[in-house]
């Protein structure tokens, strides 16, 4: 059945480090990573949003994930990175992560939809689970994250 | 034959012509006798049809092929301009804009035929009174309907070429050499296209069998395609005269041509004889010189009139997309001296002084660079409310009252994008003002004003801002019917509404969902409008005010920003954070010690020079923790906002500089006092504070 149509479909992931999980990010979203800079604070908005960093002279918002899923604060190391995300509706747009792993590729059968759970906040930020040989990575749908909640 | 490419230009164009129309219409009905705007009528109504056929667009072309004939009428005289002429000329117009919107949104002008439109325009062409037979002086005497006019009258046009003494004098001497000189008419099909393409191969292969001495049009008119269906031309040939003609009809699209041989008095050149051929060249060249003039002169006396009057300026359209990229380079040219200016300063080397010579070349570079882009994308705001008249005539009709709009300052120039935008808030303004502004006129007569009512439209530059202004000289803002109606509507409490002042009262019209006009009317009055007008300009980071005074009238401000994408401002540290102040808005720059700031009811004020000044902790507002202490002297920013001003207190002033302004994204639009961000030297973001919405 459906199958037949998907056994060759595959989608490129770049694994991130978010505290002690990994997360999958579709590598057709990211337009650049970059290291960590200077971040120009802009007052009176959500605490997840770092504020604005300066690429190839356009200004882009930076938003923290750790913040927007309730983990603790950001560290900054020298790992730390922030991934340029381009969206359709939301335009350019950072996120910061504690570290860039690897790229993977899933064929779709190593993607386990998730089901909707509306308790746990954090499994509305992902659309499935990866399997691959380094282990589970939990595939972030970015639109979600990305979006403002709703107060 | 494949138009898409010219649509463009098409719609340009046409969008120009409509306007001059409308603007020349507008001036005949005040006077129906100027020949100049008759004229511009014509030849804007001819180029109109013109374009229209072209393009294929049938209906257009038929539309105003009739407004074309009709003032082919009053330009001869023979029809008189009347009010039902200029209603039908409007109603015609609206219709000509509807095709125009069509074609714009699917390239198809749509099947409206506009029929009963074409049939007014006939009637009145056909009612016009019996004296209009009378011939007209000037050999281009307009013929009526060419393709019903009996075939005599046809054939017997090129006799009618009238003959001026030097080219009278060609002719005979060449008759008196025994050559043949024929008068030819040639008649273009109805649906050829290209006419003046037609009528040069018409030249071209009557040329190859002998020369043309006269032609009517002039030969210039006919390369404008300045001519109907039919031209006459003489000419010396020592062909018969058959071969020339089917020369001539051998064109094609060319639908007939006629001939005959023309009588020549050859005695008026019994003195001229000896003169040799050299001379007789030169003197045809001389004659059809003077043919130009004499028919130009002849078809209508006006035209030496209209030649100086200056011709409707020429623009050069620039792709708005490349002027942005061009703008962008400059933003970016910008950036880098930027990066030098901070580069020089960190380095204490000796190397520095030719650093800063660079810079000061890069600097003056830039600004001039900036300067003349800025100008290529400066319009004047003409193009906008040139509009404007006809919408009041068409309001003052349909709202019974008598208006006259005065306008001035039309020349104000303002960045495209801005003039682009601009028109919508205006209409709302204009259409307020004619509605709501001004009373009924029993009412005006009852309160000892003029029985017409005006509407004044104001633009003019103020600094680095352009203001336009609508004033009107009707009842002004019932500042307590607006609060009864905010309270109505639930905008506000009948407690808030005690407790403001008749200025925030006034205000309250910008509010959505506001309207106070007892009658709602499809001109305006459906609560929509003013809101709309306050966020467009909003968007522009322009800013819109009212003052009203019962019984005199409303004055509605817009102030404008002259350029939108590089500002000087003010570089300012609030917290070890840096931030910018546009320049536009700073009015100056006082050190005052912590005993200077006084408390009016539980606010914050400075007293300068006289002036009581509510002061804002810019600290404060942003959320960070100044890094002066209480006791230290401050350096306060007075902005001002029209008559408001306020006093930003910050950390230290960095100094000014030219900022290309960046827009924040969509993401983070929700802080309403930060306009946009900058790109600072060491290449870190600064945040662009908008003085306007803290005071």
């Amino acid at each position: 059945m459906e199958e037949l149509n998907l056994i060759h479909e595959t989608t490129q992931f770049i694994v991130i480090q978010l505290g002690e999980e990994q997360y999958g990010v579709d590598i057709k979203y990211i337009d650049n990573i970059v290291r960590m800079q200077h971040i120009t604070r802009v007052p009176k908005v959500p605490e997840y949003l770092k504020g604005v960093i300066n690429l190839r002279g356009e200004v882009i918002p930076v938003m923290s994930i750790r913040l927007k899923m309730d983990l603790p604060e950001d560290e900054i190391t020298k790992d730390t990175r922030i991934i340029i995300l381009k969206l359709e509706v939301h335009g350019m747009i950072g996120i910061v992560v504690d570290q860039v792993k690897e790229v993977v590729t899933l064929q779709n059968e190593q993607i386990e939809k998730v089901s909707y759970d509306g308790k746990d906040e954090r499994i509305n930020y992902i659309v499935g689970i990866g399997k691959y040989d380094g282990g589970l990575i939990s595939l972030l749908d970015l639109n979600s994250v990305i979006v403002e909640r709703e107060v | 034959m494949d138009v898409s490419q010219y649509l463009e230009i098409f719609l340009d164009e046409t969008k120009e012509h409509l306007q001059s129309l409308n603007t020349q219409i507008l001036n005949l009905e005040q006077e129906p006798e100027d020949m100049d705007t008759i004229n511009e009528i014509f030849r804007a109504a001819h180029s109109l049809k013109g374009m229209a056929g072209t393009m294929g667009y049938k209906r257009m072309q038929a539309l105003t092929h009739e407004m074309e004939s009709a003032f082919t009428e009053v330009r001869s005289g023979t029809l008189k301009v009347k009010s039902n002429l200029i209603d039908v000329l409007f109603q015609s117009l609206d219709a000509l804009e509807e095709y125009l919107e069509n074609i714009q949104k699917n390239a198809d002008e749509g099947t409206n035929d506009n029929e009963h439109l074409v049939k007014q325009l006939q009637d009145i062409l056909a009612n016009k009174p019996d004296e209009a037979e009378a011939p007209t002086a000037g050999p281009r005497a307009p013929e009526p309907e060419q393709e019903a006019a009996p075939e005599a009258e046809k054939q017997e046009k090129w006799m009618d070429i009238n003959l001026g003494e030097s080219e009278s004098r060609v002719l005979a001497v060449a008759k008196k050499q025994g050559r043949n000189v024929y008068g030819l008419t040639v008649k273009v099909q109805e649906t050829c296209l290209l006419k003046a393409a037609r009528a040069f191969l018409v030249f071209k292969a009557v040329e190859d069998l002998g020369e043309i001495v006269v032609s009517q049009p002039p030969t210039q008119d006919i390369e404008d395609e300045k001519f109907d269906q039919t031209f006459n031309l003489v000419v010396i040939s020592e062909y018969p005269l058959d071969k020339v003609i089917a020369a001539a009809e051998n064109v094609s699209e060319i639908e007939q041509v006629s001939g005959g041989i023309m009588d020549i008095d050859t005695s008026v050149v019994e003195d001229a004889e000896e003169d040799d051929m050299d001379q007789q060249v030169s003197e045809t060249v001389l004659a059809l010189d003077n043919s130009t003039q004499k028919s130009s002169q002849g078809s209508s006396s006006q035209n030496e009139r209209k030649s100086s009057k200056p011709v409707v300026n020429r623009t050069v359209r620039v792709d708005i997309e490349k002027l942005d990229v061009l703008m962008n380079l400059v933003s970016e040219l910008i950036i880098a001296k930027n990066s030098l200016v901070s580069a020089s300063s960190s380095e204490e080397t000796n190397a520095r002084n030719g650093v800063n010579e660079q810079i000061e070349y890069l600097e003056s570079v830039t600004t001039n660079l900036h300067e003349s882009v800025m100008k290529v994308r400066m319009v004047p705001i003409e193009s906008v409310v040139n509009k404007f008249p006809r919408m009041i005539r068409d309001l003052s009709k349909k709202l019974n009252k008598k208006i006259e709009l005065y306008m001035s300052g039309e020349e104000t120039e303002l960045d495209r994008t801005v003039v682009d935008e601009i028109g919508d808030p205006l209409m709302h303004l204009l259409r307020n003002a004619a509605d709501h502004g001004l009373e009924e006129t029993a009412d005006r007569i009852r309160s000892g004003k003029s029985e017409i009512g005006s509407i004044f439209l104001d633009a003019f530059q103020d600094g680095n801002n352009v203001v336009i202004e609508v004033r009107d000289d009707g009842a002004g803002v019932d500042a307590e019917a607006v609060k009864k109606r905010a309270i109505e509507r639930g905008i506000i409490t009948a407690d808030q509404g005690d407790n403001m002042t008749e200025k925030d009262i006034i205000d309250l019209l910008f509010h959505a969902g506001f309207s106070t006009a007892a009658k709602v009317s499809d001109v305006s009055g459906r609560g929509v409008g003013l809101d709309v007008v306050k966020s467009k300009i909003e968007a522009l980071s322009g800013e819109v005010e009212v003052k009203s005074r019962r019984g005199e009238g409303s004055t509605w401000t817009i102030r404008l920003p002259l350029t939108l994408a590089i500002i000087q401002a003010l570089m300012v540290t609030v917290g070890g954070e840096k931030y910018a102040i546009s320049l536009g808005s700073i009015q100056t720059i006082e050190d005052i010690t912590p005993e200077d700031i006084k408390f009016v009811q539980a606010k914050e004020v400075i007293n300068l020079r006289g002036t009581v000044i509510p002061i804002i902790r810019m600290s404060e507002v942003l959320d960070i923790e100044s890094k002066k202490a209480h006791n230290e002297d401050m350096v306060v920013v007075i902005v001002k906002k029209g008559d408001k001003m306020a006093g930003l207190i910050v950390d230290e002033l960095m100094g000014q500089q030219e900022i290309v302004i960046k827009s924040l994204g969509k993401y983070i639009s929700k802080c309403k006092f930060i306009s946009g961000a900058t790109i600072l030297g060491d290449g870190e973001v600064a945040l662009i504070l908008d003085a306007n919405a803290l005071i």
